[in-house]
């Protein structure tokens, strides 16, 4: 059901997760619970977000929840955002923290020793 | 004499019929006594006495007549005898048995009178008795030959009666029935056994018994040495008249008589003609019965037995015949019958539904039909309880490599027969069925079972290579649909709609498409071919591809139409298809439009009621009756105006006429007026046609230029905010503003239409949010407005989040709680233009 939003792989020791198209109060819900899902027992998890075209506050209260808990269990994320981009453009208005957003899927694999 | 000089006698002499009355009454030819009225015997000739044994001093006064009668008599001289004398005063003839010294009886004629005194009192009865001796003897051989007679008629009648009904009896069962109702009421037999021989299987087969805990009641085979086998192949009538003749030649008949008590058997052996008919005489089966006691039977009775076994005989072969008849009428009635119903369906897993809901229960009690087609294989199964799965599988993987029927074997374990589904040399698949153990008739019943296994395969492959055509039919007709639409143009947008028929129809016919003819030049078409499946999914993709070589920035919408007619002397499956198609200028806003023999496109302005564009019309492509003359017609539309192009399916129902089906779009159309463009041919679909319906639809909605203003409403439900912002996107685009405003923008309006669904509308699910977007050289504005209840910031971090975004990404915002709900409005200035 959620297939078309986010889609996971492997990248060395982290988990990837993809997403695209737009994330709003309509899917959030779902998304969030698939990416749980999928990352309890990551010891790293990249979230892909440069295809994506849409993100609102439902989408920011999604990452926001997932930092929460990788930051809880001491595993490293990192957001992968574009240069610009309305994922980027809602993220830093929500002035997430510099360091958990990256621009270059490879170096933030590398900064997590993937 | 006296002359003679013999001494004379003459003093004594009497004349010889002048009997001395003592003499005549002693010796008499007849016995006589003298009663008293109550029977007490006073006087008796010598006659009587040496009849009877007895001597004058042992009865009179002694006995009364009464005491010399057997008990039965002695009742019948009181009922009748004694009662009758006195009223009549005499009887006559009246038979009684008497009984003599030596207890032996005297059958006896008697006559009474009765002597009565001067006053009329009874006085004395003076009673004759003749000897019946012979009488008797006469009267019994008589009475012997009538019961003889009766009982010979009995058994006619009874045979009558059998003959009559195995004449009407149409199945051997029935049959059997019959014959083994006769040996009772004809022979007086105590009980009656039939056992009938199945050639296919060499069997004697125990069908019926009136007593079915006498005899061995197994089937044997007929090479058997037990007693009914012997019978069958030796085919003539054993009477077995005594437990020792039993134990001479049949021994384990001799135990079965001992075991029921019986003491006599007849084991008749029905055969289709009189025994000594050499050759042409086949024995079908044995009716074997039995006698409690010893019988000795007469030869009428020999001689009725044996026409017996020949009627019943002749009458089971026919039975046979006709059961022989009947089934494989039935069979090939079924076969009929289920072919008909699997042609009825078109789809193969509905077929193999169908056909085990057929087999089951007609002729099995479970069926499975397994078709290797696709990854997992298709099974379909009915009836019950399943069979044992490893060997159904074993025998199934057996029918598979050999591609052979494997029939089901009594004993086997399973029941089940497994027949290759065989089309071409290959096999498909397998039927199994698991059918009610038949008693007869089974290499019919295997011929039979192969035919339905033949005809289902072609009924299975047909449906397959139909699934196969309709999947690959399905494939281009979407390849074709799914060509990218052009989009990202900020002076138009299209969108469009495409609903298969849900009643498992084939594939239709029907299509849209939009292309840009030249950077200023758009044009939309939506056509529909007549017929379905792959031919006309390959025929609109050549139509499709021919009017997208037509098009040009020169030729225009009646020139195009001509070309499809001369396209048409080419492909002739392309004749009569009906096209709508409209050329767009995108920098006059003007647009050229034709249709042939299509339904009229549906144009909504911004301000108005949708219209009808009734213009522009002229036959079907290729038609040879209707009017070709291709025309067109222009018209500038007002920016914002929404042209809806669709195929019949939406509009045409059965059950309406034309006419009402318009008014309903028009009425619907205006009604999704200010719905988001997105999802807006989705939407009218599901509206006019819902889910169940018999044929494609196809919609396209153009959008022309951008709204001034734009103005949305949408209901309170999470999912619409994305069509609203697709809007949105399209129109700021539309207007010029650059990507980070336009991000922005739609951020805030996002989160404001949110927090209205989320907040305001959290309690009512039929809440309406509108939403009003302005432009000025400068800045853009957004209201949202809702008439929910207003809740302020509060604790809710989310809902913060949500107003911190918008505060972050508007330059001013504002709420107004005047009303009766609250509005959000929300202003942007906008960057250099881009």
């Amino acid at each position: 059901m959620t297939d078309q939003w986010v889609s996971f792989s492997r990248r060395g020791m982290a988990d990837l997760v993809h997403l695209k198209g737009e994330i709003d109060l309509a899917n959030a819900n779902d998304i969030g619970r698939v990416i749980v899902a999928h990352t309890t027992a990551a010891n790293a998890v990249l979230i892909d977000l440069t295809a994506v075209s849409f993100l609102d506050s439902a989408g920011v209260r999604l990452l926001d929840y997932i930092v929460g808990d990788l930051d809880d269990r001491g595993k490293p994320i990192r957001l992968v955002v574009g240069e610009r981009g309305a994922a980027r453009m809602t993220l830093q208005l929500c002035a997430f923290r510099a360091d958990l957003l990256a621009t270059d899927l490879e170096r933030a694999a590398t900064d997590l020793g993937g | 004499m006296s002359e003679s000089g013999v001494p004379d006698v003459t003093s004594e002499l009497r004349l010889p019929w002048d009997d001395d009355p003592e003499d005549l009454y002693e010796h008499a030819p007849c016995g006589y006594l003298t009663t008293l009225p109550d029977g007490t015997i006073v006087r008796v000739n010598e006659t009587f006495l040496t009849w009877t044994g007895y001597s004058r001093a042992d009865l009179i006064g002694h006995r009364r007549f009464r005491d010399l009668l057997t008990p039965g008599d002695q009742i019948y001289h009181e009922t009748h005898y004694a009662p009758l004398l006195m009223m009549q005063g005499e009887v006559h003839e009246i038979a009684l048995e008497v009984v003599g010294a030596d207890r032996r009886r005297l059958p006896t004629l008697v006559n009474s009178v009765l002597e009565r005194g001067p006053t009329g009192a009874p006085r004395i009865i003076r009673t004759m008795v003749f000897n019946a001796t012979e009488r008797r003897g006469y009267e019994r051989e008589l009475l012997a030959a009538r019961r003889a007679a009766e009982s010979s008629e009995q058994r006619v009648r009874v045979l009558q009666q059998i003959v009559a009904d195995l004449a009407a009896a149409p199945t051997e069962a029935e049959v059997a029935e019959a014959v083994l109702r006769a040996p009772e009421p004809a022979f007086q037999a105590a009980s009656s056994s039939i056992y009938l021989i199945d050639p296919e299987r060499d069997l004697l087969v125990a069908v019926a018994s009136t007593d079915p805990t006498t005899g061995n009641w197994d089937d044997m085979p007929c090479s058997s040495t037990r007693a009914v086998a012997e019978v069958a192949r030796r085919g003539d009538l054993h009477v077995i008249g005594t437990l020792a003749e039993a134990e001479a030649h049949f021994p384990d008949l001799a135990e079965s008589m001992r075991r029921s008590e019986r003491r006599s058997v007849v084991l008749l052996p029905l055969t289709t003609g009189p025994a000594d008919e050499q050759g042409g005489v086949a024995v079908l089966g044995v009716l074997a019965f039995s006698f409690r006691d010893e019988r000795t039977l007469t030869d009428g009775e020999l001689r009725v037995i044996r026409l017996l076994g020949q009627q019943a005989g002749q009458a089971l072969d026919r039975a046979r015949l006709y059961d022989d008849a009947r089934r494989r009428e039935e069979r090939s009635e079924f076969l009929a019958r289920t072919t008909r119903a699997l042609d009825e369906e078109h789809r193969l897993l509905q077929r193999a539904r169908r056909l085990v809901e057929r087999v089951v229960p007609e002729i099995a009690d479970w069926a499975l039909v397994r078709l290797q087609v696709g990854p997992a294989g298709l099974v379909e199964h009915h009836g019950g309880p399943a069979p044992d799965p490893a060997r159904l599988g074993a025998r199934t993987a057996e029918a598979i490599e050999t591609a052979a029927p494997v029939f089901a074997i009594d004993g086997d374990g399973l029941g089940c027969t497994v027949l290759p589904l065989i089309v071409r040399g290959r096999v498909l698949g397998t039927l199994a069925v698991r059918m009610a153990p038949d008693r007869r008739g089974a290499e019919a019943e295997r011929l039979f079972l192969v035919d339905l296994a033949d005809r289902v395969a072609l009924a299975c492959e047909n449906a397959r290579l139909y699934e196969q055509e309709r999947a690959i039919a399905r494939t281009l007709q979407r390849s074709l649909l799914a060509a990218d639409v052009p989009g990202a143009d900020p002076r138009f947008v299209v969108e469009t709609h495409y609903q298969a028929a849900a009643q498992d129809m084939e594939v239709g016919g029907d299509w849209y498409d939009a292309f840009l003819i030249t950077a200023n030049k758009l044009a939309v078409v939506v056509g529909d071919v007549v017929g379905r499946g792959i031919e006309a999914a390959t025929t609109m993709g050549q139509l499709r591809s021919a009017i997208r070589a037509l098009a040009s920035a020169e030729n225009g919408p009646a020139r195009l139409l001509e070309g499809l007619d001369r396209f048409c002397d080419r492909v002739d499956s392309a004749r009569m298809s009906t096209v709508v198609y409209a050329e767009v200028d995108l920098l006059s806003s003007e647009v050229t439009y034709a249709c042939a023999g299509h339904l009229p496109p549906l144009l909504h302005e911004p301000a108005g009621s949708p219209q009808y564009l009734l213009d522009a019309r002229s036959a079907p492509i290729g038609s040879r009756a209707g009017d070709r003359r291709r025309v067109e017609h222009r018209m500038r539309l007002a920016a914002g105006s929404r042209l809806l192009l669709y195929t019949d399916g939406l509009i045409e129902r059965r059950t309406r006429p034309i006419d009402r089906g318009f008014e309903i779009l028009a009425r619907e159309y205006a009604r999704l007026r200010d719905a988001p463009l997105k999802g807006l041919t989705a939407g009218l679909a599901d509206t006019l046609v819902g889910r169940d319906h018999s044929d494609d639809v196809c919609l396209l909605c153009l959008t022309l230029g951008t709204e001034e203003r734009l103005e949305r409403s949408i209901g309170a439900d999470p999912v619409q905010i994305a069509l609203l912002r697709a809007d949105m996107r399209g129109w700021l685009a539309g207007h010029g503003v650059d990507t980070e405003c336009l991000n922005a923008v739609l951020l805030a309006c996002s989160e404001a239409v949110a927090n209205s669904i989320e907040h305001g509308y959290a309690h009512d699910p039929f809440g309406v949010v509108d939403v009003a977007a302005t432009i000025s050289a400068g800045t853009v504005e957004i209201r949202v407005s809702d008439r929910g209840r207003w809740r302020g910031p509060g604790n809710d971090v989310a809902r913060g989040r949500g107003l911190q975004l918008i505060y972050e990404s508007m330059d001013d915002v504002a709420f107004d709680r005047a009303g009766d709900g609250t509005m959000v409005i929300m202003r942007r200035h906008r960057g250099e233009p881009s």
